[in-house]
Formats: C-alpha cells, sequence, structure tokens
C-alpha cells in the first residue's frame, strides 16, 4: 500500500483517452492509488482496510432498516423495482463489464426466469391441477436451466466478435419475445400471459407482501453481490478480464478463452432467472411485453450509470435509475426539483469561479423580471398563465416566468427554442457563452413551468434522455467504474 | 477524483430526495383542474382521482386520446357539479409490470379515491387485485377480455364497453348473414385484444362454412403489403380486429394499390377519424359522438382538446363521468368522498343517458348491463353511416 | 410467378428503406465505432418534415405545386434538415465522450433516442398523421399485369434508394472527402496526424447518414403513409440488423442486408407464414452470422496486438 500522493490536480485535469503507461492491472494492485487530500484521503484510507463482506453486510443492514421507515407500499414496490434492476445489473455486469460481451439478448434470461418459474408454479401446464413445485426446487431449477440456456447463446461467441455476437443476442432477445407471444398460446398464454403464479414459500411460510419481497430480494442481492465478488477475485475472474482485454493474448497464456466466455453467459443467465423467478412470484402474473427491448436498455442503462465493471456500480446504478424512475419521475413536484437540481448541478460544476456562478444568476433573475414586466405591460394575458407546477417553487418564480393563458402554441416554439439554444451553448466559447446561458437558463423555467410540467409522462421520457446523457457526460465511466487504460 | 465526490453526492442527494420525495407524493395534486373556478360553491367537494393509461411509449396514441378525454369530462363535470376533482396521470405504457408500480402509487396515496383505466386487459390482470385490497374502485374504457369480470378476482373493476365474447359474435354473425363470404381473411395484431376477437369470431365463421384464412402480424409494422398480396380474388372480406385505426387505415390503400376488391370489417379499435377506406364496415360500442344531438357540446370541444380521436376517447369520457357523478352525489349526500363512498356510489350507478348513446348501469360483476352494438359503413366522403345497432 | 414479384417488390421497397437507414448507421460505425441508436429517430424525424412540407403546399388534396416539385422540396428539406439534426446531436452529445469506453456512448445515444422521440411526442402529440400519397400519385399510375399491382410510388422509392447508394459509394470511393472519411475510419490519429480534418470529417459523415435517414423518413411516408412519433424504433433496429448482417462499416453490406431482410419479410409472410415471420427472420439472420461471422460483405477484424 503506497502513501505516495500525487497532486490531485493532475487526476481533476487529467486528459479524457487512452492514456500511457500503467494499465489498470497494476493500478489496481499496486502503486497507483490517488487519494483526496487532507481528512477525506483518511477516510477513504480507512475505508480500504475494512474488509469487502463487512461493507457488504452493512450495507444490506442499512437496506434492511428501509421497511421499518415506511409502510408505504409503493415505496416498498420502488425499493423492489429497485433491487430487481440492481440484481439484473450485477448479473449483466458478468458479460458485459468484466468478460467484455455485448449481451444484447440478456433480458430474455430474466423472461425465461419469470416464465420458468410461472409455468412450474401454476395451474398453465397440465389444467386443472396445474404443476406446483417448492419454491426450493423451483428457483434452482429454473436458475439452472437458464445456465444452460445462457451457454446456448453464447455458443456463438465462438466465432462472433464484437457487435456480431451483440446483434446475434439480440435476436435472441427479440425472439423470445416473439416466441411467448405467438408460440403454443395454451401453453404459454399467448399476449394473455399467465396468471395466478404462486407466490414464494420459504420458511414454511407464504410470502404475499411487498415488504417480504423487499426482504426477499434484499438477501438475494447480497448474496449475489457476494458471490460475485468471490468469483471476481477468483481464477475465474482474473480470466474474464483478461479475455475482455486481449483475447490472444489470454490463449497463449492457456486460458481457456471459450469456455471462460461460456461461463460468464451461464452465470449472468442464471442471475437474470432468479431475478425473473422474484418477479414472477410478486408479480404473481407475466406477460411477453414485461421483457421487451425497453426493458433492456434500463438494464444496460443502469450498469453503465454505474460503472460498468464494478459491481458496487452495477448494485448503485440500478438503484438510482429506478427510484428516479419510478419514484421521481412520476409526480411532477418533484420532478421539478430533479429539473431544477440538475441545472443547478450542472452550473456549480461548470461554472468557476464562485463570482462568475453568482453573476450569470444574478442576471438570469435580473432578465427574468425585466422580462415579465415588460410583456405583463404589453398583454397582460401573456403572463396569466402562470406556473403551472405547485409547491414552493412555483410560489417562487409566479411572477416572474411568462406562462401565457393558452400555453400549448408558445410553449411548443419557447421548447424548440431552448432545445436550439442549448447546442448553441455547447458551440460557443467564452463571454459569449455567460451573455446566451441567461436568457437560456431562463427559458428553460419558462418552458418548465408552461409547457412541461403539464405533461408529466411525456417531461418524465425526455428527463430520462437528459439525464442518460448528462450524466455520461459527465462521468463517461460511469459513477463508479474505472477509467480504463486501453492499450494502444 | 474531486468530479467522482461530487457525482456521488449528487447521487446520494437524489436518493435522499427520493426517499423524503415520495413520501410526500401524496400530497401531490396537480392545479390544472383547480383553476376551474369552483370557489363559489357552498361547501367544497375536492378529491382526487387517478388515470392510468399508455401516454407514451408505442400505443400513446390510445393513450394521449385517453387522457385528453378524461381532462375534457373532469373540467366539464367541475364546472357543472362545483366539485373540485383533480387528476393525476400515471404512464403505464401497456406494461403490466408498470401498471402495478403507478396502483400502488395511487393506493398509497391517501386522498386517492378512484381511477380511471388501465387501457389493456393484461394489465386490469395485474392491477386488480390490488385496487381491490385498496377498495378502490377503477373503470376502464378499453379493456375487453371477458375473464376480467367473470374471474371475480377483481372485485372493484367495472368497464363502460362490452365485452369480447360479445362483440366478437356479434360481428361474426353480421358477416356471416349479411355480408355472405365465401372465403375470408382475419388478420390479428398479437395483442389481447386482438387475439381474444379472433379467436371468438374463428370458430362461427368456420361452422358456417365459410373458408378463412388467419392471419398475424405486429402492430409496430406499418406495411401490410405482404399480406395484401395473400388476399384471393375469391376473398371478398378481410376482418381486422386492431387498435391502431392507422394501421387499418394503410392496409385499406395497400388494398387499392394491389386493387384487391376485398371489404374491410373492423372492430372498435379501428373506429376513428384515422380510417375512412369508404366501403368498410366498422363495429362500435358506442354511435359517433358527433352524431348525438346532446353530445354537440362535448363533440366541439373534443374536437378542439384532440382533433383525430376515435373510439378510445369516449369511453373514457364515460367512465371519468361516472367516477366525478359517483363523487358528486357523495358529497351531496353529506358525506366526504372515500373510497368506501366512491365505490359504493360507482356501484349504484345509473345513468338514464351517456355519450356512449346508451344508459349506463353496472351488473354485479362490473359489467355494463345491456351493452349495445353498433355497426358503421363508410361511405364515399369518409364519413361513418350508422348500418345497424342492438 | 406473378404473386412472387409482387412479394419481390414489395420487400424490395421496404429492404431499400432498411438499406438506406442502415448505411446511416454503417458510415456513423465505421469512422466513430459508435451504434448510434437515435438513427432510427432521425428518420422518423424526416417523415415528419415531408409531412409538414405537404401541409405546406396545401396539403395532399389540395397542392399548389405539381408533384415533381413537391416531391423535391420534401426529399430536399428533410434530407438537409435532418441531416443539420444529426450534426448537431454530434455536437453536443457524442464529440464529448469521443475518447470514453465505447459502451458510455450507447447509452447517450439511447438518451437522445429518448429525447427525440418524445419532444416530437410533446410538440406534435401522438396522433397518426397522413401523407395520403395516392391523392397526388394515383395507384393507377405504375404497372399492372394482371394481379401484379406496382404503384409508382414504390418504383420510385425503389429507383431513387439505388441511385443514392451508388451515389454515396462513388463519394466515399471517388472523392477527397469519401478518402478522408475513409482515413478516419481506418485510423483516426494518424489521420489527423496527416492533415485530415476530424472533426470536419465526422460532422460531414454525420451529414451525410442522418441526411439518408431524413430522405428514407419521407420515403416511408410515401409508401406507408401513416406516420407517428415512434415509426424510428423499429426501423432503426432493422437497419441495425441489416447493417450488421451485411458486414458493418461496409457500403455494399449495409445495401445488401437491408434489401437481403426485406425480402425475406415479404417471402415469408407471403409464403409461409404471417405469424412467425420475425421469428424465422431471426433464425435465418443467425444462421447467417454464424457462416459469415464477419457479415456477408465484412472484412475480418485485424487483430491488433
Amino acid at each position: 500500500m503506497s502513501t505516495e500522493q500525487t497532486p490531485p490536480a493532475a487526476e481533476a485535469e487529467a486528459p479524457q483517452g487512452p492514456g500511457v503507461g500503467v494499465d489498470e492491472w497494476v493500478a489496481r494492485s499496486s502503486g497507483r492509488r490517488e487519494y483526496a487530500p487532507g481528512r477525506l484521503g483518511e477516510a477513504q484510507r480507512l475505508l480500504e482496510r475494512v474488509p469487502w463482506w463487512v461493507i457488504l453486510l452493512a450495507a444490506g443492514l442499512a437496506g434492511a432498516c428501509v421497511p421499518f421507515l415506511t409502510t408505504n407500499d409503493f415505496q416498498l414496490q420502488i425499493g423492489i423495482n429497485a433491487m430487481l434492476l440492481a440484481i439484473l445489473a450485477v448479473g449483466l455486469n458478468i458479460s458485459v463489464g468484466w468478460a467484455g460481451l455485448l449481451d444484447l439478448g440478456y433480458v430474455a434470461f430474466y423472461g425465461f426466469g419469470a416464465y420458468g418459474y410461472a409455468l412450474v408454479s401454476s395451474n398453465q401446464l397440465n389444467p386443472p391441477a396445474g404443476v406446483h413445485w417448492s419454491t426450493y426446487i423451483s428457483v434452482p431449477v429454473v436458475m439452472i436451466a437458464a445456465g444452460f440456456l445462457g451457454v446456448a447463446v453464447g455458443w456463438p461467441s465462438r466465432r462472433l466478435v464484437g457487435d456480431y455476437l451483440a446483434i446475434v443476442t439480440l435476436f435472441f432477445g427479440e425472439a423470445f419475445v416473439e416466441f411467448t407471444n405467438n408460440v403454443a398460446p395454451s401453453k404459454l398464454g399467448g399476449p394473455n400471459g399467465i396468471v395466478s403464479i404462486d407466490p414464494y414459500k420459504v420458511f414454511g411460510t407464504t410470502i404475499l407482501t411487498n415488504k417480504g419481497y423487499f426482504y426477499v430480494l434484499l438477501v438475494l442481492l447480497v448474496l449475489t453481490v457476494g458471490v460475485l465478488h468471490l468469483l471476481d477475485t477468483s481464477r475465474t475472474g482474473r480470466a474474464w478480464r483478461a479475455v475482455r482485454e486481449d483475447t490472444l493474448a489470454s490463449s497463449l497464456m492457456t486460458i481457456p478463452v471459450f469456455r471462460v466466455k461460456l461461463m460468464a453467459f451461464a452465470f449472468g443467465a442464471a442471475v437474470a432467472a432468479m431475478a425473473g423467478t422474484v418477479f414472477a412470484a410478486q408479480q404473481i402474473n407475466v406477460f411477453p411485453t414485461d421483457f421487451a427491448t425497453p426493458f433492456l436498455i434500463l438494464i444496460y442503462a443502469g450498469l453503465i450509470l454505474g460503472g460498468a465493471g464494478s459491481l458496487a456500480g452495477a448494485v448503485l446504478g440500478g438503484l438510482i435509475l429506478s427510484v428516479t424512475l419510478d419514484g421521481i419521475l412520476r409526480s411532477p413536484t418533484e420532478a421539478g426539483y430533479i429539473f431544477y437540481g440538475l441545472i443547478l448541478a450542472t452550473l456549480v460544476v461548470k461554472i468557476r469561479p464562485w463570482a462568475r456562478l453568482g453573476a450569470i444568476l444574478g442576471a438570469t433573475v435580473l432578465f427574468g423580471i425585466v422580462v415579465h414586466t415588460i410583456v405583463k405591460a404589453i398583454s397582460p394575458s401573456a403572463v396569466a398563465g402562470g406556473p403551472q407546477s405547485s409547491g414552493w417553487i412555483s410560489d417562487l418564480v409566479h411572477n416572474w416566468v411568462v406562462v401565457p393563458s393558452n400555453p400549448t402554441r408558445a410553449g411548443n416554439i419557447a421548447y424548440v427554442v431552448l432545445l436550439v439554444l442549448v447546442i448553441a451553448l455547447v458551440q460557443v466559447k467564452g463571454r459569449w457563452r455567460d451573455i446566451l446561458m441567461v436568457p437560456t437558463l431562463y427559458l428553460a423555467a419558462c418552458v418548465w413551468e408552461g409547457v412541461l410540467v403539464a405533461q408529466p409522462s411525456i417531461t418524465r421520457q425526455i428527463l430520462l434522455g437528459v439525464i442518460l446523457i448528462v450524466m455520461m457526460n459527465a462521468r463517461p465511466n460511469g459513477l463508479l467504474g474505472r477509467r480504463r487504460v486501453e492499450v494502444v | 477524483m474531486k468530479g467522482r465526490i461530487i457525482t456521488a453526492a449528487l447521487a446520494l442527494t437524489a436518493l435522499v430526495a427520493a426517499g423524503c420525495g415520495s413520501s410526500s407524493s401524496s400530497s401531490t395534486t396537480s392545479s390544472a383542474a383547480a383553476s376551474g373556478g369552483s370557489s363559489s360553491s357552498t361547501k367544497s367537494c375536492v378529491a382526487t382521482i387517478g388515470i392510468e393509461g399508455p401516454f407514451t411509449g408505442d400505443v400513446a396514441v390510445l393513450g394521449q386520446e385517453q387522457l385528453a378525454f378524461a381532462k375534457l369530462a373532469i373540467d366539464m363535470d367541475n364546472k357543472a357539479n362545483g366539485t373540485n376533482i383533480t387528476l393525476v396521470q400515471g404512464d403505464t405504457q401497456l406494461d403490466p409490470a408498470q401498471a402495478t408500480t403507478v396502483t400502488q402509487q395511487f393506493t398509497s396515496n391517501s386522498k386517492m379515491v378512484a381511477t380511471v383505466g388501465p387501457a389493456g386487459s393484461q394489465e386490469v390482470q395485474a392491477v386488480g387485485p390490488l385496487f381491490g385490497r385498496a377498495g378502490m374502485a377503477f373503470i376502464t374504457g378499453s379493456a375487453t377480455n371477458p375473464d376480467l369480470t367473470k374471474s371475480g378476482k377483481n372485485p372493484t373493476f367495472f368497464r363502460v364497453v362490452s365485452r369480447d365474447d360479445l362483440q366478437g359474435p356479434q360481428d361474426a354473425n353480421y358477416i356471416v348473414k349479411n355480408l355472405k363470404p365465401k372465403r375470408l381473411m382475419i388478420i390479428d395484431d398479437q395483442e389481447v385484444y386482438s387475439t381474444g376477437l379472433t379467436s371468438a369470431m374463428i370458430p362461427i365463421f368456420k361452422q358456417a362454412g365459410i373458408q378463412v384464412d388467419h392471419e398475424s402480424v405486429s402492430q409496430k409494422v406499418t406495411d401490410f403489403s405482404s399480406i395484401v398480396a395473400k388476399v384471393t380474388p375469391e376473398t371478398t372480406v378481410v376482418v381486422l380486429p386492431w387498435q391502431v385505426a392507422a394501421n387499418a387505415q394503410q392496409f385499406g390503400k395497400n388494398l387499392a394499390e394491389q386493387k384487391k376488391k376485398a371489404t374491410i370489417f373492423g372492430t372498435d379499435g379501428t373506429q376513428s377519424s384515422s380510417f375512412t377506406i369508404p366501403g368498410s364496415y366498422v363495429s362500435a360500442f358506442g354511435p359517433d359522438i358527433n352524431s348525438i344531438p346532446a353530445d354537440a357540446a362535448i363533440a366541439a370541444a373534443a374536437k378542439a382538446a384532440y382533433p383525430k380521436y376515435g373510439t378510445f376517447g369516449p369511453p373514457v369520457f364515460a367512465a371519468t363521468h361516472v367516477i366525478d357523478e359517483a363523487i358528486s352525489s357523495v358529497c351531496k349526500s353529506g358525506q366526504t368522498p372515500s373510497r368506501a363512498n366512491v365505490l359504493a356510489a360507482v356501484k349504484g350507478t345509473s345513468e338514464a343517458s351517456s355519450i356512449l348513446g346508451q344508459p349506463i348501469k353496472f351488473d354485479s360483476h362490473g359489467d355494463l348491463i345491456g351493452a349495445k352494438w353498433f355497426l358503421f359503413k363508410i361511405n364515399n366522403k369518409g364519413q361513418y353511416k350508422l348500418v345497424t345497432n342492438t | 410467378m406473378r404473386f412472387f414479384i409482387q412479394e419481390l417488390v414489395n420487400g424490395l421497397t421496404q429492404g431499400s428503406l432498411y438499406a438506406l437507414i442502415a448505411l446511416g448507421y454503417s458510415m456513423v460505425y465505421g469512422i466513430l465505432k459508435l451504434l448510434n441508436f437515435a438513427h432510427g429517430d432521425l428518420y422518423m424525424v424526416g417523415a415528419f418534415v415531408g409531412y409538414f412540407v405537404i401541409q405546406w403546399f396545401g396539403g395532399s388534396t389540395a397542392l399548389t405545386i405539381p408533384v415533381p416539385l413537391l416531391l423535391l422540396f420534401m426529399f430536399l428539406l428533410a434530407g438537409g434538415g435532418v441531416g443539420m439534426l444529426g450534426v448537431a446531436i454530434e455536437r453536443f452529445a457524442y464529440r464529448p465522450l469521443r475518447d470514453a469506453p465505447r459502451i458510455a456512448p450507447l447509452i447517450t445515444a439511447l438518451g437522445v433516442s429518448f429525447l427525440l422521440e418524445n419532444s416530437m411526442l410533446l410538440l406534435f402529440g401522438a396522433s397518426f398523421r397522413d401523407y395520403n400519397t395516392s391523392a397526388f400519385i394515383p395507384f393507377s399510375s405504375g404497372i399492372h399485369i394482371g394481379v401484379l399491382n406496382i404503384s409508382l410510388t414504390r418504383i420510385l422509392v425503389i429507383v431513387l434508394s439505388l441511385v443514392l447508394m451508388i451515389g454515396l459509394r462513388l463519394l466515399v470511393d471517388r472523392t477527397k472527402l469519401g478518402r478522408q472519411m475513409r482515413a478516419v475510419a481506418e485510423d483516426r490519429e494518424a489521420a489527423e496526424m496527416l492533415g485530415v480534418n476530424v472533426d470536419y470529417t465526422i460532422s460531414m459523415t454525420f451529414f451525410l447518414g442522418s441526411a439518408l435517414a431524413g430522405i428514407a423518413g419521407v420515403m416511408a411516408g410515401l409508401v406507408f403513409n401513416q406516420i407517428y412519433t415512434l415509426m424510428g424504433f423499429v426501423a432503426g433496429l432493422k437497419a441495425f440488423t441489416a447493417a450488421v448482417v451485411g458486414g458493418i462499416g461496409s457500403i455494399a453490406g449495409a445495401m445488401l442486408g437491408g434489401l437481403l431482410i426485406g425480402i425475406a419479410e415479404a417471402m415469408i409472410s407471403g409464403y409461409i407464414s404471417s405469424t412467425y415471420t420475425n421469428l424465422i427472420v431471426f433464425g435465418i439472420l443467425i444462421v447467417v452470422m454464424i457462416l459469415r461471422p464477419q457479415g456477408l460483405l465484412g472484412r475480418a477484424p485485424l487483430q491488433k496486438v
């Protein structure tokens, strides 16, 4: 463990792009650890001495407190959705993050798990009695079957690499939805899906509540992360990363490349299938549309936002994305906090020094007051719409933003102008950028209060898009991802 | 390193905000309807209702229409009854898993007394028990699967539309008796609504000795020329039980392009100003709202709010209206509108007439009593002309 | 036989559109190694631009200008407008990530896709819009022999796409810009050292690729009439497939892949079963990929050690 400190400025202003010299492997194992200056750095160093399983257990215990803080079913459902996404992101991390195999059919394993569990835990097969396996049998069987399916799907990776492998797995994912939707409707239910699935039954109790599934998922998440961490630090984990970095060199080192790739697929598939069984048991029904491409996109977004290659990152990314999407963006008021918060955060991060930031914000406030006064003097109806949101932000900006009484048309124009201004902002430099920033910020507030708040469902999707763009631009390696040194 | 700390801090803030935020979500209401000016009423009747539908995603065309009509109904009823009902929207993208989340958002919100929607039968299947547990009434304007009411799993479920097992046979029998095809083609769009109707119709055609060509095409497909090429000269009828009227329009264009003479028979999903192929038949649950004098005001307002509306809006208007009236009647009887009160009032609904051109009254399962069936033929100007109704 | 030709033409029409979108995918991929998932949405924007051009000139039933002129305006505006949009997106969303890990811009592209789709939904609503092409290019024009019916619109689309593809091929092979594009695709840093303006070249690539998608959008409107804000998703996915199956980065490959998928779809739904069309197409494509791992016309990737 080195105590040597490089000046922090070097890291902060390090140029983007492949660096030359120390590669990830060396950086991880020795020599190049960097710490923040002062107390923060000491805390970091202290944290690194704590064994990983202590951190994991502490995080698990913290999660276990959540149901004591809330009994609200909606919030628990968000927790369930978030942990499902986190488990899926962690599983996807095996093939994408560690082994470097772009698997675009991953969501089908999730669906396979859900459908597999549904078939052996409902009246769908062999009616009217149906098939009802014990949870202890059905879940492992489904996971193992998914593992074999993973091997089958991964088989083309023998010859296919990169995006060619991605497209074949994408076919598999699409084919799964087509298959469940159209083939054997009497068995798989077609678009009607499978309903009345047995819930989980563990330790003699049938789990029916959201709280129950919250704990089930928490335990599974902690277990999965634990097992995968062990796997990551084992020979297999090193083999995966070796294959990711350089297939040729690793085969030279007698790593069985193909078998290692298949293992990545199989483990990922088993983890996804496990999540699928919980999903089916909690929803008590499954439909083909649950496993379509849009959900795959969410899993990928969660993993990459968090940082591909990092277990903690995958978990964090899945949790944040799901909580943002289901918990915050569904409510217009809270979406407002995100909207204004995102703008402020970007300004704080991007604009230095503080005086400049203050000047821009002050100018924006002044600009708004002037515009509002002028417009009101010319035509009172042009400001009659008022902010359409509610809450303290609305009260704050009430006599500041211009919202006509019928904002649709003007709002649409303003929205387009706003997009153009934002793109223009990226293009110009220096003083012009500061000057342009003022009307852009003001217009953003007007558009939000006039158009976006009135259409919460569409706005939710727009904000999701914006968050993805902004986050990836802010941290191309994800929240907890490390910058990989690519050997050129 | 600094960047990472800042982003981590931001992420944490977001999570904390989520934690605090979602607990306050129960107090969230949209003020859009509140500005209707109901302050003059003596005792304010305040309530919040939800609407679930696919407001974005593949079938946003359906959900946005429903949303526009629900907003319209709320605005009009608030003015007429002096109530202050606000609408909270929950986007499901026609995905049962998302509908489950949204439903718990609604049922966890203590101010919420009833819900309009969800739109799809699978969604109702997924959320019915949740609404049942919460004792909250929910009325759909488009879920037609018979199991939803037959199974008894959805005690608080109501619908203002007919069931597949009623509409399907009526359509099929009309085709057999009046259009008398020797051979017909029926194409489902691989969605619940469509496969349900298809499986209700095919046996009737086969029994009548009609040669049936069953095809199936995803509703995301925009070109049907390769299926149209399979329409034989003997095929005189093509049945399209589809949700997206614009697709039926394109199917008609493809027929004309390839000089095929078959007549299109669309179900209620295709009843829309987007589907105007002359000579086609369209069956529906309600009359054209433009043709009912009493609905003129609604029709005009709807035209302004959502110019190209079709079959999905009016039933949602009716459903929202049922809830509005239920809330209003609870208030008038001097009680506060709670879930139980509103549920009881919805159960006892008895409207002599509605936007759907028929009385609205529910049976004990939540089905509409005496659901009507209308059949239109599209004339050369693309207008819907009533052929028959029962 | 006539049925076969009918289905062939149906497949060719759809296939040419896939091919045009796939070309843009392939060009962008070739130069940046970026899977631009927002590309399908540019196609959608193009379709809307075309629609508004029709409305601007009086609507489909009461056109105020001759049809050829209208078509010219539609293609020019959609091509130019969407091309500019593509350039703007590259500057705004992708350029900052040019040296990031390959998977990062993938997510940005998805973000751009969400943003485009839902902005259009916000601005123009969810309703389908109808080009109603038969009102100004009647079905009676075109080829009609017995059961074989090929409308003029389809002929126009097929011919124009062929012209565009050949034009693009010439541009890449023969012009200075084309050479620069190939150089940047081969090795960006080396090209920069040799004096190629990399930013300019990438912008032009985005312009051309996006313009092709925009033009494809107008064509889709002309043949398939109904346009809506999410039409780009499926088309984009199919085009991505076409680009990879043909051998990603290869222009002829993208054309071949697009046509192959279009024709396979039409033939399978014509001769076998419409229910299983997608399943069978996927099956065929998987076999193709396993037999030719680098795509139909792709070069085996050079292993740099």
